[in-house]
């Protein structure tokens, strides 16, 4: 039987790895060529995304979240670059013998987390079989496609924990004041090129479509002005084919603000969501109350992962606990302190 | 009578002289691009999305002089904007996609689907009875008009019944998803007797579920039938590639392979388009037709400004029979053009991820599924 202490030792050293790794000066380069960032997004991310400077008590919640098992494969296939962190975290405080595959588009970051740990405990396994685990736990991240096809490969005895994609929300309440909100939802947009499971890709207002049109303008100076100092990666053909469709549908039933990097769309009614591909793209929908919101978001709600607001407690009731809720400007820097993607907890 | 309504009127009736030229073998009436045009500028006036849409991009209707300058609407429009140009009190039918979108469905609804009608049976008579009586027994594998009142689909296929079809007391052989085999087994076997060409007309998925049942004992139609296949899978059988549902259902029918025409159409026009092979003996499989009133372009799925001769782009059709809705649509499908028409060459692959975020197909696959 592990102490906890054990565990959040083990923890607590591949946190420090982990800011060795990010304060490698070769690392930038190498990751602008893996994700498709600007060096600028890259490093955006790490100086605000990595969660380097996670308390005791938030170790301990994720040393709580984590089940013990003799040991664990981490699948890492579809997810932000510095993912690996508490996927190989969790998978660390659960067992003292894990194994990670790496993502084959995005290797470098959980390569070099491994390579710096040099903890005993975690090696690559870069073709390693999901058939071929024997016993214990596998946990996947990517595409639930992937998950379901693991869960398929994987023998009977062991566990899958599925960690699939998901998208944020955010909402601006009536008494936020909007250039504030755009700043903060615009840092929100901009980590990741919105292409993690907390990135908001839809934004409610609750007033009138003359707020949301307001809202709209102020983030599309937003995005503008950060874009400036952190510019976004090059898209590949497929999302600008998405994009470019997303923008003339939001001119037919709405409004669009076109900038070269980034798109906002704004609804001129409440009528069927439009969800805009990643890249930053925002949708923004005014709604009349958190009920209206509700009904909105309906048909997307098992898909959030993520809902950035002022006024958590509101939105909880509407989202449950399954969902991280956090203030606009916070929803990319979700404290390490267990899965991201709470949907995930427990095995299916 | 509102001046929108007399403008649209004044406008449906251009259109269909197209048509009526078409059935009478003469010239068209006037140039494509003049009637295209002014239903660009129409609808400009009195569809307020598509006034936005030209001003997105910098169009100024009034300058339009040829038919390609105008906008295209994207099919994702009609599921969540309203794309017409009258009050809903004044629809007189309106259709809804099949497939979801978030919760949404296509809408496309229509003040005087007369001009529907006519052009639909003026081209698909064309398409599909060359060579045959002008009746013949139309035995469809597809909902009926009664049972599925809001797809364009089943109110075309119940169009061509009535217009093309000897009277019979069953045309439609699938109610509540059912396939009745045995009544069209029936009524197969009596056109045998009568030694009666029939037209089948269905969807892919039905003919899927037809070949499964029948299996290898094969299902034959009297000499020269003809069949009509449309529309994809949407999930309601197993997919089944083009060339190989040809030749299966050539098998079973014992028809000619030329003599099963595929159909190409979407709620969102009012206009079909058809591979030639039962009229043009020169006419390649898989190249698809279009009537003097609509054309499909090629577009640069970014650009949207049309592909050169040969390359494959994004499908915007341009319907004059669109009186008031959207003239030109920009559909999800990639095309080809290619001697004698174009070819349909399905969607554009979904973006591959690159991160956790959800792709928009994930989640239409998702709500799809649900």
């Amino acid at each position: 039987m592990r102490a906890q202490g054990d565990a959040s030792r083990a923890v607590r050293h591949l946190l420090r790895a982990a800011a060795e790794v990010a304060h490698d000066p070769a690392l930038v380069a190498r990751l602008v060529r893996s994700t498709g960032l600007s060096a600028e997004g890259v490093r955006f991310a790490l100086e605000r995304s990595l969660e380097l400077d996670a308390t005791d008590a938030e170790v301990a919640a994720l040393v709580a979240h984590a089940t013990r098992a003799p040991a664990v494969h981490v699948v890492l296939s579809a997810n932000v670059f510095t993912a690996p962190l508490r996927a190989i975290a969790l998978a660390r405080a659960s067992s003292d013998a894990v194994t990670v595959r790496p993502s084959t588009r995005e290797p470098v970051f959980a390569a070099a987390l491994v390579a710096a740990a040099a903890d005993p405990s975690v090696t690559l396994a870069e073709s390693r079989d999901v058939g071929d685990v024997a016993s214990g736990e596998i946990h996947v991240y990517g595409r639930d496609e992937t998950i379901v096809a693991v869960r398929r490969a994987a023998r009977p005895a062991v566990v899958v924990r599925g960690h699939g994609t998901g998208l944020g929300v955010a909402l601006v309440l009536a008494g936020d004041g909007l250039d504030e909100a755009a700043r903060a939802i615009a840092e929100d947009v901009v980590a990741f090129d919105q292409r993690g499971c907390l990135s908001p890709r839809i934004v409610l207002t609750l007033g009138d479509a003359a707020r949301a049109a307001e809202l709209g303008r102020a983030l599309h100076r937003a995005l503008e002005e950060l874009g400036r100092s952190v510019p976004r990666g090059e898209l590949d053909v497929a999302e600008r084919r998405d994009a470019a469709r997303y923008a003339e549908t939001m001119a037919f039933a709405g409004h669009v603000h076109r900038a070269e990097r980034h798109l906002v769309g704004v609804a001129t009614e409440a009528g069927p969501l439009l969800v805009p591909p990643p890249g930053r793209h925002v949708h923004i929908v005014a709604v009349s109350d958190v009920a209206g919101a509700q009904r909105l978001l309906g048909p997307i709600h098992p898909h959030i992962v993520a809902v950035g607001t002022g006024d958590a407690d509101a939105v909880r009731s509407v989202v449950g606990q399954r969902v991280r809720v956090s203030p606009l400007g916070w929803m990319q820097r979700p404290r390490l302190d267990g899965p991201v993607d709470l949907r995930a907890i427990g095995p299916a | 009578m509102s001046t929108a309504e007399a403008e649209s009127d004044a406008l449906h009736d251009r259109a269909l002289g197209f048509v009526r030229a078409f059935e009478a073998g003469v010239d068209m009436p006037e140039s494509f691009d003049a009637l295209a045009c002014d239903l660009a500028r129409f609808q400009a006036r009195h569809v307020p999305g598509y006034a936005r849409l030209c001003d997105a991009r910098g169009v100024r209707p009034s300058a339009l002089r040829i038919a390609r300058d105008a906008p295209g609407v994207p099919t994702e429009a009609f599921k969540v904007s309203r794309v017409a140009s009258f009050p809903d009190v004044d629809a007189r039918v309106t259709f809804h996609t099949s497939g979801t979108t978030l919760g949404a469905r296509g809408t496309h609804a229509m003040r005087r689907p007369g001009t529907y009608d006519h052009a639909a049976l003026a081209f698909g008579r064309h398409a599909l009875m060359s060579g045959l009586p002008a009746r013949v027994p139309v035995l469809v594998l597809a909902a009926s008009p009664a049972e599925a009142g809001d797809s364009s689909l089943s109110h075309m296929l119940g169009l061509f019944s009535g217009a093309l079809g000897t009277p019979a007391a069953t045309t439609f052989f699938i109610r509540d998803e059912i396939l009745d085999i045995a009544a069209l087994d029936d009524r197969v076997a009596r056109a045998i007797v009568e030694k009666t060409s029939v037209l089948v007309l269905g969807t892919s998925f039905a003919f899927v579920h037809l070949l499964d049942s029948v299996g290898d004992a094969g299902f034959p139609l009297p000499p020269r039938s003809r069949v009509m296949q449309t529309g994809g899978f949407k999930g309601k059988s197993r997919e089944v590639d083009a060339d190989t549902l040809r030749a299966d259902l050539a098998r079973a029918f014992a028809i000619d392979p030329r003599a099963i025409v595929g159909e190409y159409g979407m709620t969102e026009l009012s206009s079909q388009f058809y591979e030639a092979t039962a009229r043009d003996a020169a006419a390649a499989v898989g190249t698809y037709i279009e009537p003097p009133w609509a054309r499909v372009v090629p577009v640069h799925p970014e650009s949207l400004l049309p592909v050169p001769e040969g390359e494959v782009g994004v499908a915007r059709i341009e319907d004059l029979m669109n009186v008031d809705s959207a003239f030109a649509v920009l559909a999800a499908d990639r095309v080809r053009r290619v001697p004698g028409g174009f070819e349909l060459l399905g969607r554009w692959p979904g973006a591959s991820p690159r991160g956790c975020s959800i792709a928009v197909d994930e989640i239409l696959g998702a709500s799809a599924l649900s």
